[in-house]
This record gives C-alpha cells, structure tokens and sequence, in this order.
C-alpha cells in the first residue's frame, strides 16, 4: 500500500514531489483546510442572521465581503481541489500508468492554488462569487476585487492544466492492454469532468480579463455608462459555471459508484448506463446556462430552449440514481460510515434535484428568483450530494492512504449530526425563499415566521459546524493514533477491494 | 415494453403537456388571467408531483436500506461467495 502519512518521510520530499500520489496528498490536506475555513465563515453568516438587526458583523459590507469570500473559498478551494485530490491520487492507478502523464505541470497547477487562495483571503473581496457588473466594475472597493480577479484567473488556469493533464494520461498513457470501457466508472468521471473544465473554462478567463479592463476604465465591455452591456458578462459567466456545477457533481457520482458496490458486495449494475449517464449530463450541462437569467428579461423562446435544456439533465441524473438503487437491490449492504455519507447524500441529491425542477419552471423561477430558495436549493447539491460524496470517500480511502483506521463511531456520530444538520439549514432556506427573504442580506424584515425559520437554519448550521469539527479532530487522531489497518480488507467486507496500490516506488 | 405500451405512454404524456400548456399560457380567453393565481396553481400542481415521486423513490431507498442491511434476520449470513479475479 502507498502509505502516504505513515511512512516517515521529510515534509520537504512530499511539498517538492512530482509524484501523483504525494500532489493528490497535497490537495486533499489543502482542500479540507479549505472546507473548515470556508465552514467558520458560513458558521458566522448564520450567526449573524440568528436575529433580524446587527449581531455581529460591523456593517454590511463586512457581511457581504465574508459571503464573497465563503462560496469563492467553498467552491474553488474545497469542491474543486479535493476532486483533485483523489484524481491525481487514483487516475494514475486505475489507467495502470506510472504517473500523471506530465508530473512537474501537475505540481505546478497545485502549486497556483494555494496563491490563488491567498489572492482571495487576503483581498476580502465583497463582490459575490459571481462578480456581476456593473457593481464589480464600477464600485466594489479595490485592490480585493483586482484580488479576486487574479486570484480566480490563477485558478482557472490551475484547473485547465490538471484537466489537460487528466485527459492526456486517461486517453494516451492508458494501458495498451485497458480497454477504456473496461476501467472504473471514477475514470470516466474524471474524463468527462477534465473535457468540461477545459471547454468551459476559457469563456470565465476571458470575462475576468474584461472585467479587470473595465476596472481599468479603458475598456466598456459591461459598463453601461461606456455603451457596455452587464447581461453579456452574465451569459459568459454562466456558460463556464453551470458546466461547472456538474464539473463538481460528476467526481461526487464517480466516488459514489466506487463505494455502492463495494459496500453492497455486488457489482455495479450497469456500467454502461453509468458511463452513458456521464457523457449525457457533460453535454447538457452546455444547453442550460442562460437558466440563470431568466429575470433579465429574455424573450420567451430563449427561456423555452434553456428550461427544456435544463430540463434534459434530469434523466441523466435519475440514471445514476437507478443505477445505485439497482446495484444495492439484493445486496447484502454494510453501512460503515462511507456508505452512510453515500447513503444520505443521495437523498439530499433528489431533494436538491426537485427544487431545481422548480427553480428551472421559467413561471415559477420568477417566485424563487434572487430568494433564500436559491441559496437553500445550491447548498443542498453542494453541502448534499457533493460534500457527502467527498467526505464518504475520504474516510473510504483514509486506510489505504494512512494504514490506520479512523474512529468508526466518531465518523457516523458525524453522518447523523450532518444529516439533521443539512436539512435544517437547507430545506428551511427554501422555505424562507418561499416567503420572500433575499438572497445577500445582512437583515430580514423582523417578522416571527423568518425570525424562527431564520434560527432553525442557524441552529442547523451549529450542529453542521460541530460536525465538522469532530470529522477534522478524527483525521487528525487517526492519523497519529488510529488502528493499523487491515490492508486486505479494511472494512470487514469478505471481498475483494479495487487494487489501489502503487507499486512502482516513488521517483 | 412493447411498442403498443410505448405508443400508448407517448399519447398519454402528450394530452397532459397539451392541457398542461393550455392551462398554463392560455390568452384567449374572454375571463381575465391573474398570472399571480396561475403561477402559485403551477407551483402547487409541480410541489404535489415533486412529492408524490419524492416519496416513491425515498420510500424505495428506504426499502432497500431496511432491507437490504446486512443486519436483516434473511442477511445475516453471506448469501453469495465473494467475487474471484477482477474487480467490480
């Protein structure tokens, strides 16, 4: 087994290797420090709306330059890096090749996102995730939004380079003797993601550059005042970031068919429909951008075309989920804690799918548009599905990349208190949609229904946080003080595990 | 599915978007359209189709997590031999 932790090496070796298994190591350290930066902010934003008034932020600049901050951090930072992580960690393996197909430009795109993090926790940017304009030309307070610009350029370059790297050594340095339909379903997951990445990501580079020119004063592309058009930095913004939703999704789904079967004892049930499922969503995930928009007064076909475009996203993803169900039918099903966050984060997956389906109603868009539903209806993917996936997968992979086992009862002591968690913050934020709270608001009208759905969220957000402060604390022990593994089977499955192993030694 | 089953599916789901669409955009109507009553009437219609399959499929998840345990009395012992060779 490549112990990773374990074996005593020098920081220096793994901070300065090329190695896939030691840059894989390096994402998954940063992303999950990302995550609990990312979580204390969003712990703050509730505690700041436990009450209608001033709780705790001084102003609401500081409020929005800490939600700005947030979702940068929790989607650039924890979501992307830590597919990442077990990409560089398990690509390699899996297409039985001897590394990435180019190692020092993998190490070199880790190595960009911690200066793109830096760019953006030292600039405190207050312009939302989005950036929209005009507000982020023509007001937010600099030097954070040149921050964040550069900050976000840094990482979309970061990105195409891993996605390159990825396609390359999936298709090229695979096996001669592997057929692609004959390697794990995360491969594909990965493929398709990495073709996404690098189609979608030049559309965001070049609007950041626009952007930043128009700071600049020298350019109008969104400025209105200079004959510019802010809606046209909406569709180029949403051409790369809806793609990227299902860039976030797509690793979660591959993690979760690498878990369903082992923990059921069965194969999975249709691989093909997997793989299917997977090149279905990379191209509709391009059909449905303008979704976003449709309260900047689109004519009706365009909302006609994007509504059925998104609308096409929903078979894909029910194939998935028929797929798991299937592949647990008649199993004989073990719910140690991986499958436990497997098993939770598909049913916080069917809840976010069908507030999407309203979201994407273009009548009924105009109900939720720019509410808390939204917020509540993005979280429940991210925080659901997603952050389920990835944590479930963590503690899947913790023994193989560690030689110790983590604290089983910590670990599902953490899945219940998630589980109630994340419904409480979510569910109850569409319902505060529903009865119209904004979206990106320091204040709420202080009425008793959106007080106490206000505080229910809070409250469901303190339980989250506490959890993940156990999920860390039980890493971190486990590393140092956990069990040795049973490296044959750590789970007490009786089966045969994927051979994660690298055999060639490290160069 | 025959194709006789498939025809039949494809007629039915075409008469519900025929009324669905009528209901939801018709203009030509001498009573006026109140699109405030309209949009929450489609929200609701959406909501009760959203449960209704929400709790079939949750439902089923819980079946097979019920069922399919491998701590269910009909589970308890291996009722396969692991998988020889390959993975998955």
């Amino acid at each position: 087994m490549v112990l990773e932790v374990k074996r005593p090496r020098p920081m220096w070796e793994i901070l300065f290797s090329t190695h896939h298994t030691d840059v894989g190591l390096l994402y998954l350290i940063f992303s999950i420090t990302a995550f609990i930066m990312g979580g204390a902010l969003a712990m703050s934003i509730r505690t700041e709306l436990f009450l209608p008034g001033q709780q705790l932020f001084a102003d609401s600049n500081t409020f929005h330059r800490v939600f700005t901050v947030h979702g940068t951090d929790m989607l650039f930072l924890w979501v992307m890096p830590l597919a990442s992580a077990f990409g560089n960690y398990l690509i390699p393996i899996m297409v039985r090749y001897q590394d990435m197909a180019w190692p020092k430009l993998n190490a070199v795109a880790f190595w960009m996102v911690p200066v793109g993090a830096a760019l953006i926790w030292m600039g405190w940017a207050d312009v939302t995730w989005n950036a929209y304009p005009p507000y982020s030309i023509i007001r937010a307070p600099g030097p954070a939004a040149e921050m964040w610009i550069f900050g976000l350029k840094i990482l979309g370059i970061s990105s195409v380079l891993g996605g390159v790297n990825f396609v390359v050594t999936i298709l090229k340095m695979k096996h001669p003797d592997l057929p692609l339909m004959k390697t794990p379903l995360f491969v594909w997951a990965q493929l398709v993601t990495s073709l996404m990445l690098i189609v979608s990501m030049p559309t965001f580079a070049a609007s950041l550059i626009m952007l930043y020119t128009d700071r600049l004063g020298v350019s109008g592309f969104f400025n209105p005042a200079m004959g510019g058009d802010p809606i046209a930095y909406q569709h180029l913004f949403w051409f790369t970031f809806h793609p990227e939703v299902y860039v976030f999704l797509i690793p979660a789904v591959g993690m979760l068919y690498e878990m369903i079967p082992k923990f059921s004892r069965k194969p999975i049930y249709s691989y093909a429909s997997g793989v299917i499922a997977f090149v279905m969503l990379a191209i509709v995930g391009f059909a449905s951008w303008a979704h976003h928009m449709y309260a900047t007064g689109m004519n009706f076909s365009e909302k006609t075309v994007f509504m059925v475009g998104t609308l096409a996203a929903v078979p894909a993803s029910a194939m998935h989920v028929f797929n798991w169900l299937a592949t647990m039918w008649g199993g004989r099903v073990k719910f140690a804690a991986p499958m436990a966050f497997t098993i939770g984060g598909i049913i916080l997956f069917f809840g976010a799918g069908a507030g999407g389906i309203v979201n994407t109603a273009m009548p009924l868009d105009f109900l939720t548009h720019d509410s808390y539903w939204v917020v509540g209806h993005m979280h429940l993917f991210l925080m659901g599905l997603i952050t389920f996936a990835f944590i479930g997968f963590i503690y899947y992979m913790f023994p193989f990349i560690t030689g110790r086992t983590y604290s089983e009862k910590a670990a599902m002591v953490q899945f219940w208190m998630m589980f109630i968690g994340v419904i409480l913050i979510f569910f109850t934020q569409h319902l505060l949609g529903l009865y119209g709270q904004p979206r990106r608001t320091f204040d709420y009208v202080p009425v008793p229904p959106l007080i106490m759905m206000n505080q229910i969220s809070t409250f469901g957000a303190w339980i989250t946080g506490s959890a993940a402060a156990l999920f860390v604390a039980n890493l971190v022990y486990s590393v140092g003080w956990g069990k040795p593994a049973d490296m044959k089977d750590p789970f007490h499955i009786g089966e045969q595990y994927y051979d994660y192993r690298r055999k060639e030694p490290h160069h | 599915m025959g194709l006789s089953s498939n025809l039949l599916v494809i007629g039915l789901i075409a008469v519900a978007a025929i009324s669905f669409v009528n209901q939801s955009f018709a203009q030509s109507t001498s009573t006026p359209t109140y699109a405030r009553v309209e949009i929450w009437a489609l929200f609701y219609r959406l909501m009760v189709i959203a449960f209704v399959v929400g709790a079939l499929v949750l439902g089923v998840i819980g079946y097979i997590v019920w069922r399919f345990r491998e701590s269910h009395p009909k589970n308890r012992v291996p009722t396969r031999e692991p998988l020889e060779g390959g993975h998955h």
